[in-house]
């Protein structure tokens, strides 16, 4: 039975990839704690006070307690679950938009992607974090701007690709050949096209979900981002004026847990660049 | 007998792949006399190239190793040498040409530079005579005005030009030997034939040795001296070219001779490897009903029903220019084109790069728009059809591509291929109705039913375009235009193909427009031969008489450039 | 190559109006009525009146959408809610100890970005390429919060070794201020740049051309340096250019960090009082300033590959 797919064949070379098959496992291990923490079955009690202010880590608390004596291991899983949500919150914005509006642009080529190539130029005019600074400060502090403006930002890189690729696939000859077995539009693109162009979402998703945890950091820090929960972004902060009391667990903490998945998104990204993207095989 | 130039003794080559250690070149020997030309041909894969890379040391490092072997030029052996000492040969002593001029220049220094790069390496001389030699050299391979055009970056220059330049570029310090890869197979014929005949006056003038690498035999009767035959990583043949052409010995290399059509001749279908030895390389007699031979005028009519009729076909594209991109100009691609084509019968369209044929081909399909004119099938003008009358159309009419690597979907299997025609015109009740018609038609075009759920990317150049024959007969059609269907191909895949298709329009009735820029091809499969150039049909008549008669200058140059595939006469006599 | 220019410029017109309508988007219709929050609780209705004409919120719609887009031409920005100057005068003052600290520190890391890149493709595949490949991928996972914070700790306050925050004008006096943070700011840079660099390099060496070069017997090191970086010089130029506008933000924060005063410090400030013209203000100047570096880009290009000018 020799009928092995051209997704089965890079899921293979991936698992055979000891980092790659790593990454995966670490994605997947921050995929449940932030299930788990959403459920409310891990880390709901984070809140609470459960010892001394500024506890060193012991036994009891892996990770120390906060000023407040708060648990911090929890406050880590915690913001986990927020990491990963904007992670998933925003692809699933950019992704519908940046593939729909580049394979329309790619495809019918004209005025549709003299539109839709001004669009996102424009978007992409505004750097990216003034547009971040703007959108959250306008909409009001909290997570669902952060969502907003990173979903905002981030169709663009995608939109961009795709939109290449498209073109390229349309001129090959076997979108010309769905043509003339009497093919319409909505085949060839969608059904020939498409599934030719997937493997630039799943790298750049891969990508993105890093851009955006990252960036979730960075806004939660500056304050912009979510209110009243603990976020590795804000917690980051809490120990820009503790470390130099010697209080450097809460920092430890919440960079080791940001560094293991940003660097799971990255080793996995490039492991799929090489798996799925056929211009780089044989290097 | 001096001893030769360049002497390859039991060369090994080998690649760390994944899949473990494949062997591309095993235990080839052969030499290269001062001043002679050498041809190796082969099919891709039989490790004629590698063997030219290991000459060069040019082979990617990590990935090939020489396990065994010797190469002696000028009586060093070249594998013992270092880097830096490879260096001062390369370019100097042994230079090279590549067979894809359109990549193999730097894209960002103007042609002159490059050439007067070669020499500086080489040579102790100042900027401005490295220059000058550059466009004398530019003079010699016959490219116009060189003291202008060395002032061009390649992106300027047609691909017959940038040949020149590469070849410009390999002769800049009178190398004692040079290598050609394939150096005419993205060419245009006429072109081939300039190129050729460019390489052999070079040879002679330098008193070069050449090693002249194809796949095409007839392409090399003209200027080797010696012929090297390459089956598979080994070499099956050498002798004298005479010997080759005329008393081959190997069944492999009389294969080869015979799988080129042939002006004149007119077998009914032409021999191929497989007529003279098995899967194993063991020698078979070839059958003589494959042999036979026949006259296409003493063919009957099989029908006087026309089923296309073409009338002042016009296909323009317009010219974007000035400042907003407005359409400033339209170029014609088809230019008034006028003919008709009788039921079962076959029209070749034979021209150039550029010439129009792949547009009017694509035009009648109206898989491009043509802008006047009108297309008659069968007694309806199609021109303004559109949407569901233009769909069922497409069941009567279809098109076989010229790239088998392009014109598969990469991500749909050979089945869900074959049957996605019979999916969009409802042919079949059920799933399995369709995929029993998709098994049918994949063993009748050859390839064998337990492959039918693999990927594209998983058959040969030649099973896919069989692939591609398959999908468009899917439908039934009458009508099938070929557009450069068999050029991708090694003449060897190339005769198999040929003859399938011979086959298929007797089966199934069909009718063909073949769209080649290799005459002899269209010669042998057409019943009717128009000669294109500039988007008009300059001439057109019988196959069997338009090689006879050539009309126009244009039809005499496209003929007389067809490799003769026979050993070169009075050009080496000259010598 | 006039002809082109003159076309580049003339497409940035649409560009510059889609973007000043993004920013009156967000800022004149999303953003609601601010004279509450400005006047506070107690502001009577009068008031608020009097300060939505003082601010042009009365102006028909189109009116606010043009002053917009003048104000990508005039620079005039109005007041600042907070601080009640002029924008334009604090952007000034506020671009020099910003372009003190990110233009060194932005050409340093771009140099030694290409130098290392150059190097690791000299000697891709063998051990050095592998270790400079690990520690970019491990150096980009790290949060920038961390390094900073790390830097700024032991180096400047556990060391001394640096001014912990704070800035001074004029040269040389901005340099103890500044030393810190263009380091980090270096180091920040050096993972994603070199893993650009490498990949667009390494794109470059596998192509025929380069195939040719060898064949002409020229060493590696000429192949790479002539041949394959000038080719590579394309997508690098973009990648550079465009990372300009972002380079008096990207430093912001670490001017946060180290109370520099610089344009980062001013959009920080107004972003925690709430200071909406400000930070319009620049997100209309980075805009403009990245729509200008785009014309720059592609007149480089012309330089850079002759394959340009027929487009």
């Amino acid at each position: 039975m020799k009928e092995n797919s051209l997704w089965k064949d890079a899921f293979r070379r991936l698992t055979m990839d000891k980092w790659a098959l790593g990454s995966l496992i670490i994605v997947l291990i921050y995929s449940s704690v932030a299930l788990l923490a959403a459920m409310g079955i891990i880390a709901g009690d984070w809140a609470k006070e459960v010892g001394a202010s500024n506890m060193a880590p012991n036994g009891d608390h892996w990770l120390g307690t906060d000023i407040f004596g708060r648990d911090v291991l929890s406050k880590v899983l915690r913001g986990t679950q927020i990491a990963m949500s904007v992670g998933l919150v925003t692809s699933l914005i950019a992704i519908p938009i940046g593939v729909v509006l580049g394979a329309l642009a790619g495809y019918f080529g004209g005025w549709v992607d003299d539109l839709i190539t001004w669009l996102y130029t424009t978007f992409s005019s505004i750097p990216n974090i003034m547009l971040l600074i703007s959108i959250t400060m306008i909409l009001g502090k909290g997570i669902f701007a952060v969502y907003i403006a990173l979903g905002a930002t981030s169709w663009v890189t995608l939109c961009r690709l795709i939109r290449g690729e498209v073109m390229k696939h349309k001129e090959r000859e076997y979108v010309q050949a769905a043509g003339a077995i009497g093919g319409g539009h909505f085949r060839k693109l969608f059904l020939h096209i498409l599934p030719n162009v997937t493997h630039i979402v799943i790298i750049n998703t891969s990508l993105q979900f890093q851009f955006a945890i990252k960036s979730e950091v960075i806004l939660s820090y500056l304050g912009l981002g979510v209110q009243g929960e603990p976020s590795w972004g804000t917690m980051i902060d809490d120990a820009k004026l503790e470390l130099s009391r010697g209080v450097w667990w809460q920092l430890a903490g919440a960079t080791t847990a940001m560094f293991l998945v940003v660097l799971a998104f990255n080793l996995l990204g490039d492991a799929l660049r090489d798996s799925l993207d056929p211009k780089l095989k044989g290097k | 007998m001096t001893s030769p130039l360049l002497s390859v003794r039991n060369l090994v080559v080998e690649f760390q792949t994944g899949e473990g250690i494949t062997r591309a070149v095993n235990n080839v020997s052969f030499d290269i006399p001062a001043g002679k030309t050498i041809g190796i041909v082969g099919e891709s894969g039989s490790g004629k190239s590698v063997t030219s890379l290991a000459v060069m040391g040019l082979l990617q490092k990590p990935a090939a190793k020489i396990p065994q072997g010797e190469i002696i030029f000028n009586g060093q052996d070249l594998l013992k040498f270092n880097d830096s000492q490879m260096r001062a040969i390369r370019g100097n002593q042994i230079s090279m040409i590549f067979q894809e001029p359109m990549t193999s220049l730097n894209p960002v220094f103007k042609v002159g530079d490059q050439i007067a790069e070669t020499i500086r390496i080489h040579r102790n001389i100042s900027n401005k005579e490295a220059w000058d030699r550059a466009v004398d050299l530019m003079n010699q391979v016959g490219i116009p005005n060189p003291a202008l055009s060395a002032h061009k970056y390649p992106h300027e220059m047609s691909g017959g030009q940038k040949q020149r330049v590469m070849i410009a570029m390999a002769i800049a310090c009178e190398p004692k030997l040079l290598i050609a890869d394939e150096p005419t197979t993205a060419l245009d014929v006429t072109i081939q034939k300039q190129v050729l005949e460019l390489l052999h006056k070079l040879q002679q003038q330098y008193k070069m040795s050449m090693m002249f690498i194809t796949h095409d035999l007839g392409v090399i009767g003209d200027i080797a001296d010696d012929v090297v035959v390459m089956y598979r990583s080994n070499v099956v043949e050498q002798n004298k070219a005479q010997e080759i052409f005329y008393t081959a010995k190997h069944p492999y290399t009389k294969g080869l001779l015979a799988c080129r059509p042939k002006l004149g001749a007119n077998p009914r279908r032409l021999l191929t490897v497989s007529d003279f030895m098995d899967d194993q390389g063991v020698e078979k007699h070839v059958s003589p009903e494959r042999v036979v031979v026949f006259d296409k005028e003493q063919e009957k009519e099989k029908s006087s029903e026309i089923l296309l009729e073409v009338k002042n076909l016009v296909t323009q594209f317009p010219i974007k220019g000035g400042f907003f991109g407005r359409t400033v100009d339209h170029f014609k691609a088809v230019n008034d084109v006028s003919f008709t084509l009788k039921k079962g019968k076959t029209l070749g369209l034979v021209g150039e790069s550029g010439c129009g044929k792949t547009t009017l081909g694509r035009s009648i399909l109206r898989l491009v728009e043509p802008s006047s004119g009108s297309i008659i099938y069968n007694g309806k003008d199609i021109t303004h059809v559109y949407a569901e009358e233009l769909r069922l159309l497409r069941r009567k009419m279809q098109i076989i591509f010229q790239d088998p690597y392009s014109s598969l979907n990469p991500r749909m299997t050979i089945s869900e291929i074959l049957t996605e025609p019979l999916n969009i015109h409802n042919v079949g009740n059920s799933k399995q109705e369709r995929l029993d018609m998709a098994k049918q038609l994949f063993e009748k075009v050859g390839l064998k039913l337990s492959h039918l759920n693999r990927y594209p990317h998983e058959f040969s150049g030649g099973q896919r375009q069989r692939i591609c024959i398959a999908r468009a007969l899917m439908l039934r059609p009458e009508f099938v235009i070929c557009d450069e269907s068999v050029s991708a191909l090694d003449v060897s895949i190339q005769a198999q193909v040929l003859n399938l298709l011979l086959d298929l329009q007797e089966e199934f009735h069909l009718t063909y427009i073949f769209i080649s820029h290799d005459l002899s091809v269209v010669n042998f499969i057409a019943d009717e031969v128009g000669v294109m150039n500039g988007g008009k049909i300059i001439e057109m008549d019988k196959a069997s008489s338009i090689y006879k008669n050539p009309k126009e200058a244009y039809t005499r140059a496209l003929l007389s450039a067809i490799p003769k595939g026979e050993v070169k006469s009075d050009l080496s006599s000259m010598v | 190559m006039i002809k082109y220019i003159i076309r580049r410029l003339l497409y940035l017109i649409p560009v510059l109006l889609g973007v000043s309508f993004i920013i009156f988007v967000l800022f004149n219709l999303v953003s609601g009525d601010p004279t509450a929050v400005l006047l506070g609780k107690n502001a009577s209705a009068r008031q608020m009146a009097e300060l939505r004409e003082q601010l042009g919120l009365n102006k028909p719609l189109l009116d606010q959408y043009f002053d917009v887009v003048k104000s990508a031409f005039t620079f005039d920005f109005g007041y600042s809610w907070a601080t009640k100057q002029e924008i334009s005068h604090m952007i000034l003052q506020g671009a020099y100890p910003s372009l003190c600290l990110s233009v060194p520190a932005f050409v340093i890391a771009t140099i030694l970005s290409l130098i290392i890149s150059l190097v690791v493709s000299f000697y891709r595949g063998k051990g050095i390429d592998l270790f400079v490949r690990i520690m970019c991928i491990a150096g980009v996972s790290v949060s920038a919060l961390a390094y900073i914070l790390f830097f700024q700790y032991f180096f400047a306050y556990k060391l001394g070794w640096f001014e912990i925050s704070g800035f001074e004008y004029g040269f040389p006096d901005f340099i103890p201020f500044v030393a810190l943070p263009a380091i980090i700011f270096i180091l920040l840079s050096l993972g994603p740049d070199v893993r650009f660099f490498r990949t667009v390099i390494l794109d470059e060496i596998y192509q025929d051309y380069v195939r040719t070069a060898r064949a002409k017997g020229l060493s590696e090191v000429v192949i790479l340096l002539k041949h394959v970086l000038r080719n590579a010089m394309i997508p690098i130029i973009t990648y550079v250019v465009i990372q300009i506008p972002s380079l008096i933000l990207g430093a912001l924060l670490l001017e946060n960090f180290f109370s520099i005063p610089g344009l980062g410090g001013i959009t920080l400030n107004a972003l925690n009082s709430s200071d909406f013209p400000v930070i319009k203000a620049m997100a209309i100047l980075s805009s403009v300033l990245y729509i200008l570096l785009s014309l720059l880009t592609d007149v480089l290009y012309t330089f850079a590959d002759p394959r340009v000018k027929l487009k």
